[in-house]
């Protein structure tokens, strides 16, 4: 990541408070809403600006990031860096303090985006990751996280070593990969006016077609007032999700079976050279007694390891990350059943 | 709006170019032309505002956005500043910044153009004819449109308007202009709706910051809102009943719309729909407790090896 040197100068004056919060700008969460929204089901990823004041990253800005930037990383970076120059023109805080990425039911377990936050998190090391769940948004309820590498995780990665003993050693498992930092979202005075403007909207110029109603008040105006309740959120045709999500936790479970066929038969083969070494060790025990009897001097102990060859451990890396997918679509289902739960019964309460 | 009458006669004013040569294509284009506005770009003009320079009054930016076909219906959806300055004779903005907005815009975001400009404050001088005659060069054939909002507060509104222009006069002059309102709404998804709901909800509150709800607790507030509205109906109705209120017949047509829209379905019928589906939830959660279970043990077993 092209972190240039007012960016780390900057992040120097700031403090050495770990941040503990984000909070997120009102401006900051409509922009990646909008951003995800039109691109979904492609996943979008997009810059975050702000800064970090006491442990709380303020996030006051954010722009999105051209969507091929993997192939051509050169313009990518380029661009990142003209916007950062033009938004500091308009008195942004040009301070990058992480990246937002969209995802579709809470898939976003993956390699790629491990290595990006760990670049991020190298760089910056209070920089977070918002992840932005559309399909769960548009059900009704704004799904935002805020996650970090933890620190664990993070030496782990920079060492590339993910053999089970180091896991072990740092205690790591999928559930603290990643750690979830709690999101307030704040709105500036001017912006609760535009909302109150907004909900007792007679708003700007009528529309023009023609009213049939005589009937008007504030609340039920014809031109649907911008902020009436919508209660999306009551919606009761549950099968989509949960089928979808059942779905996707399917192919993980399919993923994790490979993972664990690959790991099984690592273990059957270091067991197989193991096996081969403690023959060969007994052979040349019983060699060596037998020549000690016949009062020849013993074979050299040569390097036993280095006659077989064990086959280097897989990388436990992806095993974790599926492990970590599956809880995560685990906990979604339980997340939703439970509103479903309720929805289910009122339902019943009303049909009677 | 202030002179409603100017309005109608100026409305198919906005193809002039079109009209002077060939009359017939203004009759092509029943359309009136109106704008519809994401709330995003509000948020963004207020923020914009907020980060001005000391110095400055009214800030200045490109609005972006999609046209439909015929270019009568203008969908306003994402804008960027654009620095300006405006002293006591003249008005200096800065097309270089614009331009290289405008381009990186367009790397993320192919589909949309330059619609019009936005300014806060409420008035209109000679200075915004003078940006907006920039504006139309920039849009070529269509009309620009003028965002206004209201930001010192004027009457206590946030005033949001919209305009395009006319020219005034036998010749065109850049400075020469009328501005026509034009209707303007706002228009959002779904998505975007959860989010500005949320960020309704905490309005009221004093400290200006919110935190994210969980599922359960938003279907609670739902079923709060939906509650109240039934008790604000039953109210209603039972005054009418009562004779304190005089009934309306409109209001009584949509409780009836309302009321019919319930589905009738037979209890047998429903008792088996709830109970299968009820056993699918119980199921689904069953089995994704499981699976974290199974999770869960593999993670112990782990630590062990």
């Amino acid at each position: 990541m092209p972190a240039n040197k007012e960016l780390s100068a900057a992040l120097d004056i700031e403090g050495s408070v770990p941040i503990h919060s984000v909070q997120l700008d009102a401006m900051v969460v409509l922009k990646i809403v909008k951003h995800c929204r039109e691109s979904a089901p492609a996943t979008v990823t997009g810059q975050l600006m702000g800064l970090d004041v006491n442990g709380v990253l303020e996030v006051t800005h954010s722009f999105p990031m051209p969507k091929n930037q993997e192939s051509e990383d050169f313009e990518g970076s380029q661009y990142q860096l003209q916007m950062m120059r033009c938004l500091r023109e308009v008195n942004v805080d040009d301070n990058s303090v992480g990246w937002y990425q969209s995802t579709n039911m809470g898939n976003f377990m993956n390699q790629s985006l491990i290595d990006h936050q760990f670049e991020f998190q190298q760089a910056l090391s209070k920089s977070v990751l918002i992840i932005h769940d559309v399909a769960r948004s548009s059900m009704g309820n704004l799904n935002f996280r805020a996650l970090r590498l933890t620190p664990a995780f993070m030496k782990l990665y920079k060492d590339k070593k993910f053999t089970t003993e180091a896991l072990a050693k740092a205690k790591l498992t999928f559930s603290n990969i990643l750690e979830e930092l709690p999101i307030t979202i704040r709105n500036t005075a001017l912006l609760n006016a535009l909302l109150f403007e907004l909900e007792t909207s007679d708003n700007t110029v009528e529309v023009s077609t023609s009213h049939l109603t005589t009937y008007k008040n504030n609340n039920s105006n014809a031109n649907k007032s911008v902020l009436t309740p919508s209660f999306d959120m009551l919606d009761l045709s549950l099968d989509p999700y949960v089928a979808k999500n059942l779905e996707n936790l399917m192919d993980t479970i399919d993923d994790h079976q490979q993972e664990q066929g690959n790991y099984a038969y690592w273990q059957r083969s270091v067991e197989r050279e193991n096996k081969k070494k403690a023959a060969y060790l007994v052979n040349r025990k019983t060699e060596n007694a037998r020549r000690a009897q016949a009062g020849q001097t013993p074979l050299p102990n040569e390097d036993v390891d280095a006659m077989f060859k064990f086959p280097p451990e897989p990388s436990r890396l992806d095993h974790l990350l599926i492990s970590g997918q599956i809880d995560n679509y685990c906990k979604q289902i339980n997340e939703f059943a439970g509103p479903a739960l309720g929805k289910l019964f009122a339902v019943g309460e009303l049909q009677k | 709006m202030d002179n409603t009458s100017t309005l109608h006669l100026a409305l198919p004013a906005v193809h002039t170019v079109a009209s002077a040569t060939a009359p017939v294509t203004t009759l092509a284009q029943p359309r009136a032309f109106s704008t519809s506005v994401n709330p995003l770009v509000f948020f963004s003009i207020l923020d914009h505002y907020l980060r001005r320079n000391a110095d400055q009054d009214r800030v200045i930016g490109t609005l972006l956005g999609v046209r439909s076909e015929d270019g009568a219906e203008v969908e306003i959806k994402g804008c960027y500043p654009v620095p300006h300055l405006e002293s006591q004779d003249q008005v200096e903005v800065d097309m270089e910044y614009h331009r290289t907005m405008f381009d990186l815009h367009k790397q993320v975001n192919p589909k949309e153009v330059i619609v019009g400009w936005y300014a806060t404050g409420a008035d209109l001088n000679s200075y915004s004819a003078l940006i907006h005659d920039f504006y139309q060069k920039e849009v070529s054939s269509f009309p620009a449109v003028h965002l206004t909002m209201d930001t010192a507060l004027t009457n206590e509104r946030l005033g949001v308007k919209t305009y395009i222009s006319a020219p005034v006069g036998i010749t065109s002059k850049a400075d020469n202009c009328m501005f026509i309102p034009i209707p303007c709404d706002v228009k959002y998804f779904k998505a975007e709706r959860a989010g500005l709901e949320l960020l309704a909800n905490n309005k009221k509150t004093e400290n200006e910051s919110t935190t994210l709800l969980s599922d359960m607790d938003n279907l609670e507030h739902a079923v709060i809102e939906v509650q109240n509205m039934l008790e604000r109906v039953s109210e209603y109705v039972d005054s009418v009943l009562a004779g304190t209120v005089p009934a309306n017949n409109t209001v009584g047509r949509y409780l009836m719309d309302t009321v019919s829209v319930v589905p009738k379905i037979d209890a047998g019928e429903f008792e088996k729909m709830f109970n299968s589906h009820l056993q699918d939830l119980l199921m689904v959660i069953y089995l994704a407790n499981m699976t974290r279970t199974q999770l869960a043990v593999a993670k112990r077993l782990e630590k062990l090896l």
